[in-house]
C-alpha cells in the first residue's frame, strides 16, 4: 500500500510514477509529483520506481477556473 | 444621423499615479452631466474600480430600489492600474449594478478597450442613472474634451452589427477604428433579465469589432430598460506612461519578465495563446467536473467530440494576436473566422464568433447535451450579438431540459419547443424567440430562480424537485462547473456574495484532487485567502488569468504552489510603480478585504446576504436522482462505510441517497460556520462591527445596517 | 531582404559601432540606446542584433510591426503603444526598450554601424530571398 495526495492506494511491483498517474486517470498537464517529498522531474516519470509504503504527491497546480 | 440632444464640454482631467481623480456623472432622466471629486478616502477605503463603483451605487439607492427603479445606476470603473501596457491584463473593466437576477449588487468584470479608454479619457469613473424617453447613445471624446448624447432609433439592434456602424461613424479612418470603443447589448437583452453587455475593440487584422462581455447578472436588462443603446468612447493616443506610474522602470522590467515567461512556457502549460480557456474542457471530463445534462454528472464519452483539439484544429483562426487589450500576451480572446450561419435572422452569412471560451463549450455544450462544435459557435454566436449572458443562458436552458426529461413541463408548455438535451436546433430557436420577446422563450428569459416558481405554479411541476436540480443561489445561475465531490467549492460558489460563480474561489483540485485543505479550518483558510486575493483584481482594473493560467518554472519550489507567489508580488510590484505607494502582500489582502466585507453588508441592506441565502441547491452537493447514484455508486458507497461507518449492503437505494444527503448537508453546514468565524462573521453571516473595525470599515453607514441583525 | 551581418574573426570589440549606432538615433554615447550590442565571451565578440526573422509582426499588440519593402523589420512609431511584448518574445534578443521611450527600438539595418567599424566587420547583406 502506498499513499497518493494522503489516501492509501494499492502499490504492485514495478509501479513507475507515469504508471500511477496513468492509472489514477492524472491527465491534467500542470502537476507537481512529490515522492516522500523528493520532487520529481518530470522527464523522470518513466524511470522513477515507486516503493511500497511511499508517499506520493501529485499536485495539480490549478487555482483558477 | 441621430439628433444630438446635449453636448457637453470638459477639460479632461491629467491622471495622476494611475487616478484621475474625476468620475463622470450622467442622469439619463434630465439629461444631466456632472463631475464628481474621487477623493483621498475612496482611494484609500475602496482604492479602485469595484470599489469605486459599489460606493457610488451605495449612495444611489436605498434597500426598496429594484433593478428597474430610476435611481438604480450602472457605475463602471477601471481601477489604478488598468490600461498600463506592459503587463498581461490590464484592461479590466468593473462594473456594478442592482441585478433584475438577484435583486443585489451585481459585479462583472470585463475586456475590450471601453475601460482604459474612458480613463485616458479623464475618468476614473463612470455613473448612468435615471431612465431615458428614447433610445439614445452616449459618445465620449476623450481628445477633445466633449461629451454627446444623441438619438439611437434608427442604428441597428444586436452588437455584432451596431458596433460595427458606431465605430465607424466615430473613427475619422481605418487606422482611427481601434480608438474606438462600443459598449451595447442587444435584442435579447430586451426580453429576459439576463442581458448582458458587450464591450468593443477593434482587430485591426481580422477588421472586425471584437468583443468581451460583462455578462453575470443582467446589466445589459438594466442599459436596455434606461433606453441607452450604446456607450462610445474615442481616445487616440495610447502609450505606457499615460497612468503617469511614479515608476516606469519597474513596470518595464516586471512586464518584460512575465512577457517572457509566456512565451517560453505557455507551450509546456495551458496553451492559453493557441485555444484560451476552453483548454480545460477534456481535463474537466476527466476530472468529472464538467456539468453534463444540468450538472447531473461531471463529464460523458461523447466529450471528445468539443475537445479544445477539434477547435484548434477546425474552427479556431491561429497565430495572430487575440488580446482584448494592449500588451496581453497571453492573448486567450480566440475566434472562429468567416462562420457561416445557419438559423435565425443571419442565416447565410458569414460571421465572426469571439470564442469558445470555457464556460461557452462547457454550459453550452456538454450541459445542453450538444456535443457538435458548430452548433456551440453558433449558440455562442447569438448569445453575444443577442446580448445574452451565455453562463445564465445555459445553466436555464440546461435547467428546463431536466424538466422536461424527468416529465415537470411538457413540449407543449414550452410552445411546442422540443428543448431535450442534445437538440440544439431547440436551443437556438429558443435564442431567437428570446431575441423577438415571443413564446417561451420570453419566459426562459427570466432565469432559473422565477422558472422554479412558473413551473411550481403554472404547471404544477414538483417544488422540491425543482429546488434540487435548479442550479441557482441569490437567483444567479450557476458558471459551469460540477464539483459534487468538493465540499470546498461547494462553499466557493454558494457563499459568493454575488452568486454561484468562481471569481472568487476555485479550489476544486486543491480540496478534490489533491486533498491539501483536508479539515474545516483549512477549508475555510482557503475561502477566505483566495476570495479576498482574487478580489483585489476587480479593484484596480486587472484580469485573473495572467495571475495562474501560467506560473515561473520554479514555482513548485515556493511554499505555496498554489498562490504563485512571485505573480503576487509583481502585482505588489506593479502596484506600487503605479501609484507611489508601498503596500506589501499582506496589505494587499487588507484592500481587498475592505471591499469584500462592504460589498457583503450591501447585500445584507438589500435583504440578501444571511446564512439563509448561501445554500446551494443539492445536485451541486451530491446525487439527487437515483441514476446520479448509480452512476458513482462505488465511491458513494465506500463514503458510506468510511464517513458514516454504514453498511451499504443493508440498505436500499433510496435509503442509501438519503443518508449520503444527511451527511453532506450536515458537512455544509458545519463549512458555513467555519468561514463565517474565519471572516469574522456571525453565525447568521453576518459582518461583525469588530471586523470591520479591524480592517478600517467601521463606517456609520455600515454599522448602521448591521446593527439589527446581529 | 536586407540584414545586417557580423564576421567574428574581424571584431576587435571596439565599439565603434554601438556608438555610431546610439549618437545616430538617440544622440548619446549610452550603449544601452544601440541596436546593436557586442557581447564578449572567451576573447570572441559575438553582435546581438536583429535578423529581421519577423517573428514579433503577428505577435505585437497594437498591430505596429510590419516588414517594409526592403524586407526589413520596422516598429511604426505611432501605432505602438510601447507594451514591450515583441521585447519578452524576441528569440533572439535583439528587441531593445529604455525606460525613458515610449516605443522599443531595433535594428533597421540601415548602415550606420557598418561605416563606422574600422576593422569591416559588420556589412548589410541584400538577398532577394521575399518573404511575405
Amino acid at each position: 500500500m502506498i499513499k497518493v495526495n494522503t489516501e492509501d492506494y494499492p502499490w504492485h511491483a514495478g509501479m513507475t510514477v507515469r504508471a500511477l498517474l496513468d492509472e489514477k486517470l492524472f491527465t491534467f498537464r500542470h502537476i507537481i509529483v512529490r515522492v516522500n517529498g523528493e520532487f520529481v522531474p518530470e522527464e523522470d516519470y518513466v524511470s522513477t520506481m515507486i516503493q511500497d509504503g511511499d508517499d506520493v504527491m501529485v499536485l495539480h497546480l490549478m487555482a483558477g477556473g | 444621423m441621430g439628433t444630438i440632444i446635449k453636448d457637453y464640454s470638459y477639460t479632461p482631467a491629467k491622471i495622476k499615479h494611475g487616478y484621475s481623480g474625476k468620475s463622470l456623472y450622467i442622469n439619463l432622466s434630465d439629461l444631466r452631466i456632472e463631475q464628481k471629486e474621487i477623493t483621498e478616502f475612496m482611494k484609500e477605503k475602496f482604492t479602485g474600480g469595484k470599489g469605486f463603483d459599489l460606493w457610488y451605487l451605495w449612495h444611489a439607492v436605498t434597500p426598496e430600489t429594484r433593478w428597474d427603479s430610476p435611481e438604480n445606476e450602472i457605475v463602471m470603473s477601471v481601477g489604478p492600474l488598468g490600461g498600463i501596457t506592459q503587463y498581461a491584463g490590464t484592461g479590466k473593466t468593473l462594473l456594478c449594478s442592482i441585478s433584475p437576477l438577484t435583486d443585489i449588487p451585481i459585479d462583472s468584470n470585463v475586456g475590450g478597450y471601453f475601460g482604459p479608454l474612458l480613463k485616458f479619457s479623464g475618468w476614473d469613473a463612470f455613473e448612468l442613472q435615471g431612465k431615458s424617453d428614447r433610445e439614445i447613445l452616449i459618445f465620449i471624446d476623450g481628445n477633445n474634451g466633449r461629451i454627446q448624447i444623441e438619438e439611437a432609433g434608427e442604428y441597428p439592434e444586436d452588437s455584432h452589427l451596431l458596433a460595427e456602424a458606431l465605430t465607424k461613424k466615430f473613427a475619422e479612418d481605418e487606422d482611427d477604428m481601434v480608438n474606438v470603443s462600443v459598449v451595447c447589448s442587444g435584442s435579447g437583452a430586451k426580453h429576459s433579465y439576463m442581458g448582458m453587455l458587450n464591450f468593443s475593440f477593434y482587430d485591426p487584422r481580422r477588421k472586425v469589432c471584437r468583443f468581451k462581455q460583462a455578462a453575470r447578472g443582467g446589466l445589459g436588462t438594466i442599459m436596455h430598460d434606461k433606453k441607452v443603446k450604446a456607450l462610445v468612447v474615442k481616445y487616440r493616443g495610447v502609450k505606457p506612461n499615460l497612468n503617469d506610474p511614479a515608476d516606469i522602470a519597474t513596470i518595464n522590467k516586471v512586464g518584460v519578465k512575465y512577457h517572457k515567461e509566456m512565451h517560453d512556457l505557455d507551450q509546456k502549460q495551458n496553451k492559453m495563446r493557441q485555444i484560451g480557456t476552453a483548454n480545460t474542457v477534456m481535463i474537466m471530463s476527466q476530472y468529472d467536473l464538467l456539468p453534463t445534462r444540468n450538472f447531473q454528472t461531471g463529464g460523458d464519452p461523447e466529450t471528445v467530440k468539443i475537445s479544445p483539439q477539434v477547435f484548434i484544429n477546425e474552427w479556431l483562426t491561429q497565430g495572430l494576436h487575440d488580446g482584448c487589450w494592449y500588451g496581453c500576451t497571453m492573448a486567450c480572446a480566440k475566434c472562429a473566422d468567416h462562420f457561416l450561419i445557419t438559423t435565425g435572422p443571419y442565416a447565410g452569412q458569414r460571421v465572426t464568433v469571439d470564442g469558445p471560451e470555457y464556460e461557452c463549450a462547457a454550459g453550452l455544450g456538454a450541459n445542453l447535451g450538444v456535443f457538435d462544435p458548430q452548433a456551440i459557435l453558433e449558440e455562442n454566436f447569438y448569445c453575444d450579438t443577442y446580448g445574452i449572458d451565455l453562463i445564465s443562458f445555459a445553466t436555464c436552458t440546461a435547467f428546463i431540459m431536466e424538466c422536461h426529461q424527468r416529465g415537470q413541463i411538457t413540449k407543449e408548455q414550452m410552445g411546442g419547443l422540443d428543448l431535450r438535451f442534445g437538440n440544439s436546433h431547440a436551443v437556438l430557436e429558443l435564442l431567437h424567440q428570446m431575441s423577438r420577446g415571443e413564446g417561451f422563450g420570453r419566459i426562459a428569459g427570466l432565469g432559473v430562480r422565477n422558472l422554479k416558481r412558473v413551473f411550481v405554479e403554472k404547471f404544477g411541476a414538483d417544488p422540491k424537485l425543482l429546488q434540487d436540480i435548479g442550479m441557482e443561489v441569490k437567483g444567479l445561475e450557476y458558471a459551469e462547473y460540477a464539483h459534487k465531490e468538493s465540499l470546498a467549492q461547494q462553499g466557493g460558489f454558494a457563499m459568493a456574495t454575488k452568486g454561484p460563480q468562481h471569481d472568487e474561489a476555485w479550489l476544486i483540485f486543491m480540496d478534490m484532487v489533491n486533498k491539501q485543505i483536508p479539515t474545516f479550518e483549512d477549508k475555510a483558510n482557503a475561502l477566505y485567502y483566495f476570495p479576498m486575493f482574487r478580489t483585489w483584481f476587480g479593484l484596480v482594473g486587472l484580469c485573473k488569468l495572467p495571475w495562474n493560467d501560467i506560473v515561473p518554472t520554479d514555482n513548485h519550489k515556493t511554499d505555496s504552489p498554489a498562490k504563485v507567489p512571485e505573480h503576487v508580488q509583481n502585482y505588489v510590484d506593479l502596484f506600487n510603480a503605479v501609484t507611489g505607494k508601498n503596500i506589501d502582500k499582506e496589505e494587499l489582502i487588507v484592500q481587498s478585504e475592505r471591499v469584500y466585507q462592504f460589498q457583503r453588508v450591501f447585500s445584507v441592506r438589500m435583504g440578501k446576504g444571511e446564512r439563509k441565502d448561501d445554500y446551494a441547491p443539492y445536485r451541486s452537493m451530491g446525487p439527487v436522482t437515483r441514476e446520479e447514484y448509480l452512476s458513482r455508486q462505488e465511491l458513494y458507497d465506500k463514503q458510506l462505510r468510511e464517513f458514516q461507518k454504514l453498511d451499504p449492503e443493508t440498505m436500499d437505494l433510496d435509503e442509501k441517497i438519503a443518508a449520503t444527503r444527511r451527511y453532506r448537508e450536515d458537512q455544509y453546514e458545519q463549512l458555513l460556520d467555519a468561514v463565517y468565524r474565519r471572516r469574522g462573521w456571525t453565525e447568521n453571516g453576518i459582518p461583525t462591527p469588530e471586523r470591520l473595525k479591524a480592517i478600517g470599515m467601521d463606517l456609520p453607514e455600515l454599522l448602521e445596517v448591521i446593527e439589527p441583525k446581529l | 531582404m536586407k540584414v545586417l551581418t557580423h564576421k567574428q574573426e574581424l571584431c576587435t570589440g571596439c565599439l565603434e559601432c554601438e556608438l555610431a549606432c546610439s549618437r545616430t538615433y538617440f544622440k548619446t554615447d549610452d550603449r544601452n540606446y544601440s541596436a546593436i550590442r557586442i557581447i564578449e565571451n572567451n576573447r570572441t565578440f559575438h553582435a546581438r542584433k536583429c535578423t529581421q526573422c519577423g517573428e514579433c509582426i503577428d505577435m505585437c499588440t497594437a498591430n505596429a510591426i510590419y516588414r517594409d519593402r526592403n524586407g526589413v523589420v520596422r516598429i511604426d512609431k505611432k501605432k505602438c503603444v510601447g507594451c514591450l511584448g515583441c521585447v519578452g518574445f524576441c528569440t533572439e534578443l535583439v528587441m531593445f526598450y529604455a525606460d525613458d521611450l515610449e516605443v522599443p527600438f531595433k535594428c533597421i539595418a540601415c548602415d550606420i554601424c557598418s561605416k563606422a567599424c574600422p576593422e569591416g566587420a559588420l556589412e548589410i547583406l541584400v538577398s532577394r530571398v521575399k518573404e511575405n
